[in-house]
Formats: C-alpha cells, structure tokens, sequence
C-alpha cells in the first residue's frame, strides 16, 4: 500500500512542474485568506489589491518558463497554445484587479476574499487552458466557474448582483450537468477505457454505426456544456443578466479571462481532440456561431445599458471566434482564435475602464450616461471612440486586423456563408456602437468638471488605445507570437 | 525644385494627416489658427501636387512613381503605391478640392472648429490614399477609414435630421464594403490555389482575370456581385442611392462637395479598378442589368430632381442622374464611353461642387434652402448669379463648358456600344437641363422680396474660392485634350483587358474601310458585326 502511495506521489512530482503556476496561485490564494489576512487591518484591504497583481506578475513570468509537456496521466498539456491562453487569463486577471479599485473603495467592499477568488479561478482558468482529458476539462471548468458565480455575487447586498449570481450559479450547474453527462456517453461509446481526448477521438472514430447516435448525442452534450461557458448563442440566456449585475471589474473580467479559457478548451477538445468527428459537430457549430453572430449583434442594438450592449456584443464576438475553432485545420484556427482574443481582451478592457469611470462619477451604467463624454473629457472620449469602432471592425484599428485574420481563414477554409453572416452583423454592430459615439460627441455633456481618470485605469486605457491605433502596423510581429502559440 | 516621385507623392497625401496631429496640440479655442492652418495645408498639399500633372509620363500606361514596402510578408501585404492616369486625376481633383472645401467652410462653420478641421484634413489624406495605393488590402483600410471623418463631419455639423443621414451613409457604404472584402479574400485564396503565393497587389489581382474567367459561372457572377454592390453603393446607382439625397442635404457645406466630388467617384473609379479588369467576363454577363441600373439611374435622379422643393436636394438627385451617366459611359467598355465616363467623373466634381457651393452661400445669408423662398436673386447678387449660371450650365452640359465634352463623349461611346441606351440618355440629358434651368429661374428671375432684397453679394473669399472651379470648367470645355491625353494609355490598356475584342473589331473595321477606299471590288471585305466606321481610340487627339 505505501509502495502504491509512494508511486504515486512519484508520479505526482515528476509532473509538477508542468503546473508550477497554478500550485503557486492556489499556495498564495490559500495563504492569503489565512493568515495572511490575519495582518491587515479593516482599513487597509486594499493592500491586498498590489498583492494581487504581484502574484499575477509572478504567475506570468512562472507560465512563461514552464517547459511543453504532458502530465498527470496526460491530463494536462503544456505547450504554446496553453501558454498562450494562460497569459491572456492572466492579462484579464490583471486588468481586473486594476479597474477594481476605485468601485471596491467607493463601496467600502474591499476584502482579502475577492482577491483570493480572483486568483482561485484564473488556477482553473490556467488548469483549462491546458486540460487535455474530459475529466480535466471538467474539474478546472468548475473550480474557474465556482470562484466566479461568488464573485458575480460579491456585491451581497445588491439584489441585482446577487439575483445575477444566482441565475449564472444554477444556469451553470445545469449546462455542466449536461457537459458531464455528454462526457458519460462519450465515455461508454468509446467502450468505458478512457476519457483522453487524443485517446477518446480515436475511439471514437471507429465506432460502429449502430452505435453513432450515442457518439452523435455525446459530442452534442459536449458542445451545448461547452456552449454554455462561453455564451454561445443559444445558450447565452445567462450571460446578459450576469454581466449587468456584477461588479462592473468581473464584468470586465468574465468578458476577457474565461473567455479565453473556455475558447482554449473549445480548440483542444474539438480542433484537436475530437477532430477525427470533425463531420459530427461542424454543422451544429456552425449553426451555433451563426446564432451568436445573429443574435448576439441584433440584440445590442436595443440596448440601453452599456453592460448590456456589452455582453450582447461579447455574444457576438464570440461568435466570430467560433469560426476559428471551425477550421478544419486546427493550428490556423488556434492562431486565429489567439489573435482575434489578444485583441478583444485589450479592447474589452479599455471600454470597461472607461464605463467604470463614469460608474465612479456617480452616473449609471446606461449609455445615455456617455452623452457629451467627448467634449467634456476629450482625451476619455476620443479613447473610447477608438475602442468603440476598434469593436466594430473599422480599420486600420487592430479590431479590424483581428477579424480580418478571422474571416480570411474562414473564407480559406471554405465557410463562406457564415464568413458573409460574419462581416454582414459586423456592419450591423457598426449601428450601435457608433450610437454609443453619437452620444459621446452629438449630445450635450452634463453639467459639472470632470474629474481625472486616476493612475491605473488612465495606465489602462492609454496602452490599450495606443496599442489598438498603431497595431495593424505591427501586424508580422502579432503573426509571429501567434504562430508561437499555434505551433509553439 | 520638386519632382514628381514617390516620396513627394506620399508627402502630398500624408501632410493633411499630419497636419492634423500638429494642430492637435493647438488649443481649442483658436479659430483662426485652425482656418488658415488647415487652408495652408490644403494649399500646400495641392501645390506640391501639380508637379505630378506635369511629370506624368502621357505614352506609358504603367502605374508611375510605383513603389512597394513590405509589410506583413506572410500575408503578402505591402505597402504599394504609385499612380496610372485614371488615379493621377482623381488624385489632382482630390488635392484640387481640398482647399476650396476649407475656404467654404469659414463662415458656414461656427462651433467646435478644431474637431471640424481636424476631421476635414484626416478625411483628405484617406481619400487621398485610395487612390495613390496598389495593394487591396491597403486599399481597403483607406477606403474604410474614410468613413469614419465623413461620419462625423454630418454628424456634427449637419442638418437637423444629421445622426440619421450620418449612420444610414455609414451602414449602407460598411456593409457594401464587407461584401467586397468577401471577394477580395475570395480571389486571394484562389490565387494561392493557382500560383502558390500570397499576393494582395492589385497587379496580381487583375493577372488573375484569365483564371477566374476559367472558373464556374456561379463564382465569377457572385464575385462581380459583391464588388458591384460595394462599388454601386457608393457611386450611388440605382437602387442604392438612398443614403445620398439623405447625407448631401444634411452635411454641412463642405461636406456636401467633397462627398459629391470625391466620394462618389470612388465608387466608379472602383469599377474602373477592379470589377472591370479583374472580371471582366461576369461583367460583361451582368451587363444588361448594369446598364438598365445605369439608365433607370439617369432618369429616375432626374425626374426625381425636377420635384425637389429643397434646393440641395435637387443637386443631390442631379447626382445620381449625373453618376448614372457615367456609369454608362463606363459600361460601354470601349476607350471613347470610358474615357467620357472619366471625364465626366471629373466635370461632376467640379459642376456639382459649384452648385453645392451656390446653395451653401444662399443658406449662409438666409438658413433656407427653399426653392420657394427665393426668387429675383440675379438683382441683389449679380456676381452670384453669373458664376451660379455658368456652374448650372456646366452641369448641364452646354458647348464650351466641361460638362458639354463629357457627356457627349459619353454618348459616342454608348451609342458604340448600344444606341439605343444612348437615345435613352440622351432624355436624361434635356430632363437634366430642365430641372436645373427651372431651378435657376425660379431662384434668380421673378419678383424680389423685401429680404432677399437685402441679400449680400459674394465677398471676395468666395469668389476666390469660386474662381478655380470656374477656370477648370472653361478649360475642360475649350480644350479637354490634355486630360484626354493623360488618361490616353490606361483607358487603351483597361479596354484590352476588359474587351479585347474592340480592338479587334476596329482593326477589322479599318481593314474593312482601306478595302472600301482602294475599291478592290472583286475582293470580299471582311465581315465584322455592328462595328462602326472611322471611330479610332483617343478621342481628343
């Protein structure tokens, strides 16, 4: 019996330096809520905040130097596309923490626990990126989802945040219900051996034809558990009311992070896993990106909260996403994938920054409150317009370099319909954020001096507006860490 | 001291831009500082243009002063500039505009003036830039950004019904646009089937036109398809002219010439660039439906012009006639319909922006565009009413103005082509005198009221800024040669490429012609199917 535990344990160690980052998240986190809040008093939380963002700093230079590698039963695979992908959690992580500031200090809700649970999803974040088993899949989607179906309900004595923390808690333990059960189907019709997707797509392949509709029902589960995650249209129902009823910062954050994890998951178990299926899903997935790209940018245009507007929006860019993940070549869908999220986390972030500012100047979130914004503060203003229209895929913007990408490996891969619904809702989503635009320059600003921005959310949103202006220019250079990602 | 090259080419496009960014840190409330700063860049811009004019090598149909950079190899973008004779022009309107918009713009202008120059000298170097590149993708980021300045420009500073115009010429250009990068990409891809590389220039486009002439029939139709609607959008031919009456009646001013000058002509000179050489064979399937597109466009604007009550609507709906026109000439795919088509592309910027200047000056002095409330004009303003009437007898093509040389070349060519779409032009063309003589009548004749009475004259920034569009006007309408000539060597390649036929059919029809003189009667002369005597390319030599 010990000689089995020593094995093991054995095993365990040999494989642990693939999850260096993830080990050094959850030893922090952990240490954190005790005892190191122990040490710092009522007033002082906000230290916890540069804490934070050491650790993440930390973390992406720990991710950065782990080597490639297939661990823990091959569960869990470490290369560039997971590398990739952690880092852009990472960033989303970071940004977060950033815009937290002045809301958590303006409520007085500065805690040690919001940035523990911060740090808790982005380790299941950092797990899925890399997660090459169903199971793994599974384990990591749920410690990322957990952290952040509290966090969505952090402001507990909200009824909007706590009824949207409720609603994404119960919508997301049904969509993994799903998930798991789509796994256990999976599982018996790969004949109950394995659960490894490289191992599962092979099995799977040869099953008999009797048997396809167990596959065929397995790898729907599969998509729909998957779909959820990512709000993909429709299984979006959830996305719209959570994100309007967080914390604008996890707003910010489950725009950007799990995105990009759950898009690393969607490439690994379907661009590469359950390629040799390729034939099953792509049309459901097809229709999937269709609907998100549909509904996703017909809904925005009625909104009247910029959160809303926000998420609907997200919707639809996941959507465009879905078209990577569609290629039948799966490195240049991963590097189109990677791409087209580098830039939305950088674009998401910048808008954000500026909603959270003007939540900060006691106006609401609706997008009546952007009126006058660029005569008023022109500097916010013309950041936002180019966050706006970044969005909206006008170049020479990098939003459009992204898309471009995108929609030239689509059409390379002969999904020129959906390429066509693709560009025809992009000009769609033109509509409104250019109206968010009409309101910032044709509407008269409210009265009063607006304040400065302040250090972080300035830092913010001056990179990521000149990043968005002068990065087509540097369009090999981005190709080039792309194709890391891909190949690396 | 400044030879035309390309260094030279790229500083007469990108000094608008940079321009802006010196006025940029010019804080917002001098006005005058942002009138005259941004004239002067027009002005130098424009100057350091004209040597371009005289540099340009008239016998050789190469695209001149062609420079490549690369940009993002693994695309295969460059950064490619350089200019034929059909681009040089348009380039010359564009820089020759430029200033005139800014000089119009000082009184109509009385709020937020640096955002307006700023946006004014930004949307210069973006038009300017669609026509100086040869690379699609670079040419599609140019044709894009432009959107953007013009947006604003209407949104800000238009009529009350802006916001609407704005977006609606927004949405309608973005979403022909997308289509066209739809079969930009489309055609990419297939050149990488077939020649292994990645290659964005527009050279390896057009090459392509002999293996997408090889492909299916459904394939070349859908690529025609998605350039024509991106282009027709933007011309405007009907039915997509809808954004036009809309964003040309609540623009400001300048606004108005510049998208009647400028804008519009990147739609046809879309046509001229791309549809026409890179798909020739759909083109030519698609043709009757072009053509009815074109000739219901010609009648429809112009009965829709005779109508208008609001005076700019009436240019506005002279537009789509006008572009409709040279549409046709265009269609006719032959050196005198294109070479007229282009000519008019040219007048219809220097006419039309001269009646939108007029109806600006009106509205300044009244803030009424109204047909109805005007009237006597010629007797408080004869100075207005002089250069009003030559720029409404340039649109309307009488002899000696530029307007006269275009249209008629246009009809050579068409009736070339197909007479009986010139017979119907030709009513377009007396629809067009009669809806604008009407207007200037009713504007300029008649009884006096009290107000208009009082009514200034032009002072002497708007003659000035009159006068070069005046000049222009007489000069294409005396002596069109030496823009024929420019434009000489690129039509006769752009024919070969799309209709290599015709010069078939002409050499025929001379052989055809030196048997009829010699009378070698007993010999049969060839045959030659509906091709007509004695019409030689170059027209104007």
């Amino acid at each position: 019996m010990t000689g089995f535990a020593q094995g093991l344990l054995d095993a365990l160690l040999q494989d642990a330096h693939l999850i260096v980052p993830q080990l050094f998240l959850i030893t922090v986190a952990t240490l954190m809520l005790w005892p190191g809040d122990l040490f710092v008093s009522r007033t002082e939380k906000h230290r916890w905040a540069s804490v934070t963002l050491v650790v993440l700093g930390v973390t992406a230079w720990l991710v950065a130097r782990v080597d490639n590698g297939l661990g823990f039963g091959r569960m869990f695979q470490m290369d560039g596309l997971t590398r990739g992908f952690q880092l852009l959690c990472i960033l989303g992580a970071a940004g977060a923490v950033a815009l937290s500031q002045r809301v958590l200090n303006g409520l007085k809700q500065q805690t040690v626990e919001y940035y523990a649970l911060i740090l808790f999803s982005l380790a299941g974040m950092l797990f899925l990126c890399g997660a090459s088993d169903l199971i793994s899949v599974y384990f990591s989607l749920e410690l990322m989802a957990i952290s952040i179906y509290i966090l969505v309900a952090y402001l507990r004595d909200w009824k909007t945040s706590v009824e949207a923390g409720l609603k994404y808690f119960l919508l997301g333990a049904f969509s993994s219900g799903i998930l798991v059960y789509g796994i256990s189907l999976l599982y018996g019709a790969a004949g109950g051996t394995t659960t490894n997707l490289a191992d599962l797509g092979q099995a799977l392949a040869l099953v008999p034809k009797a048997d396809s509709l167990l596959v065929f029902g397995g790898v729907l589960m599969v998509l729909v558990g998957m779909s959820f995650k990512v709000a993909a249209v429709p299984f979006h129902m959830w996305s719209p009311d959570a994100y309007e009823g967080a914390p604008t910062p996890i707003t910010a954050f489950m725009a950007t992070a799990p995105k990009a994890a759950a898009l690393a998951a969607f490439l690994r178990v379907f661009g590469t896993g359950f390629h040799s299926l390729f034939t099953i899903w792509v049309l459901p997935l097809s229709y999937i990106a269709a609907a998100s790209m549909i509904l996703g940018n017909v809904a925005a245009v009625r909104q009247v909260s910029m959160k809303r507007l926000l998420a609907y929006s997200s919707i639809a860019h996941v959507g465009y996403m879905l078209l990577g993940v569609l290629s039948a070549d799966p490195v240049a869908g991963a590097q189109a994938v990677w791409l087209y999220m580098a830039i939305y986390v950088v674009m998401n972030f910048g808008a954000f920054a500026v909603v959270i500012y003007l939540q900060g100047q006691g106006e609401g979130e609706r997008i009546e409150d952007f009126r006058g914004l660029g005569r008023k503060h022109p500097v916010l203003g013309f950041a936002m317009m180019i966050f706006l229209l970044s969005l909206a895929g006008i170049p020479p913007l990098l939003g459009f370099f992204g898309k471009f990408y995108l929609f030239k490996l689509a059409i390379e891969q002969g999904h020129v319909t959906l390429t066509v619904i693709a560009l025809l809702t992009s000009a769609i989503s033109a509509y409104y954020y250019l109206g968010v635009v009409a309101q910032m320059y044709f509407k008269e600003p409210t009265e009063g001096e607006a304040p400065a921005l302040g250090g972080l959310p300035a830092f913010i949103v001056g990179v990521a507006c000149f990043l968005i202006l002068v990065g087509t220019a540097f369009g090999p250079w981005l190709l080039d860490w792309a194709g890391k990602v891909a190949l690396g | 001291m400044f030879t035309a090259n390309t260094t030279l080419m790229l500083v007469a496009t990108f000094l608008p831009f940079l321009g802006a960014l010196v006025l940029l840190l010019v804080p917002k409330g001098q006005r005058k500082v942002f009138e005259y700063g941004s004239l002067a860049v027009m002005i130098v811009s424009f100057l350091l243009s004209v040597p371009f004019w005289f540099g340009y090598d008239r016998a050789s149909d190469a695209v001149q002063w062609f420079h490549a950079w690369t940009w993002i190899p693994s695309l295969g973008v460059k950064f490619a500039v350089g200019m034929d004779g059909i681009s040089l022009l348009l380039w010359l309107l564009t820089t020759f505009i430029g200033p005139i918009a800014i000089a119009c713009s000082f009184s109509a202008i009385q709020e937020r003036h640096k955002e307006y120059y700023l946006w004014m000298l930004v949307l210069q170097t973006a038009m300017l830039g669609v026509f100086i590149t040869q690379d699609m993708f670079l040419f599609y980021l140019f044709w894009e950004v432009m959107l953007v300045p013009m947006y604003f420009l209407i949104a800000i500073w238009g009529g009350p019904q802006r916001l609407y115009a704005a977006i609606k010429l927004f949405l309608y250009t973005l979403a022909g646009s997308v289509l066209m990068l739809v079969a930009i990409l489309a055609i990419y891809f297939l050149q990488h089937k077939t020649t292994g590389v990645y290659d964005f220039s527009l050279a390896s486009f057009q090459a392509m036109a002999p293996i997408i002439a090889q492909q299916s029939k459904t394939f070349q139709i859908l690529m025609a398809l998605a350039f024509f609607i991106g282009f027709a959008i933007k011309v405007p031919m009907f039915p997509f002219h809808t954004w036009l009456p809309d964003a040309h009646v609540q623009a400001p001013t300048a606004g108005s010439v510049i998208l009647a000058a400028i804008l519009l002509k990147m739609g046809t000179y879309g046509f001229v660039r791309f549809l026409l050489p890179i798909l020739p064979g759909a083109t030519k399937e698609l043709m009757p439906y072009f053509l009815t597109l074109a000739l219901i466009g010609i009648i429809y604007g112009a009965l829709v012009a005779m109508i208008q009550k609001d005076m700019k609507k009436l240019v506005a709906y002279s537009s789509v006639s006008h572009l409709g026109m040279c549409m046709l000439g265009l269609f006719a795919l032959n050196p005198y319909g294109i070479k007229g088509g282009l000519l008019q592309m040219i007048n219809h910027g220097i006419s039309t922006s001269g009646l939108f200047l007029a109806v600006g000056i009106v509205y300044e002095r009244r803030h009424t565009r109204m047909i109805a409330d005007f009237g006597g004009l010629s007797k408080s303003m004869p100075v207005y009413a002089t250069i009003f009437m030559i720029m409404t007898m340039s649109s309307l093509g009488l002899p000696l103005l530029n307007g006269f040389i275009g249209e008629g070349v246009i009809l050579m060519g068409a009736f070339q082509a197909f007479p009986w779409a010139a017979v119907v032009a030709t009513l377009g063309i007396i629809l067009g005198a009669a809806y604008l003589l009407w207007m200037y009548q009713r504007v300029m004749f008649g009884p006096i009221t009290p107000v208009n009475e009082k009514m200034e004259d032009l002072n002497l920034r708007e003659v000035l800024y009159f006068a070069p569009l005046v000049i222009v006007a007489f000069w294409i309408g005396m002596y069109p040669k030496p823009i024929m000539d420019v434009m000489d060597a690129p039509v006769r390649k752009l024919v070969t490429q799309v209709n290599p036929d015709f010069y078939k059919a002409e050499s025929l029809a001379a052989q055809q012609a030196a048997a009829a003189r010699v009378g070698m009667r007993g010999m049969e002369a060839p045959e030659a199917q509906e091709t007509p005597l004695a019409m030689t390319h170059g027209g104007g030599h």
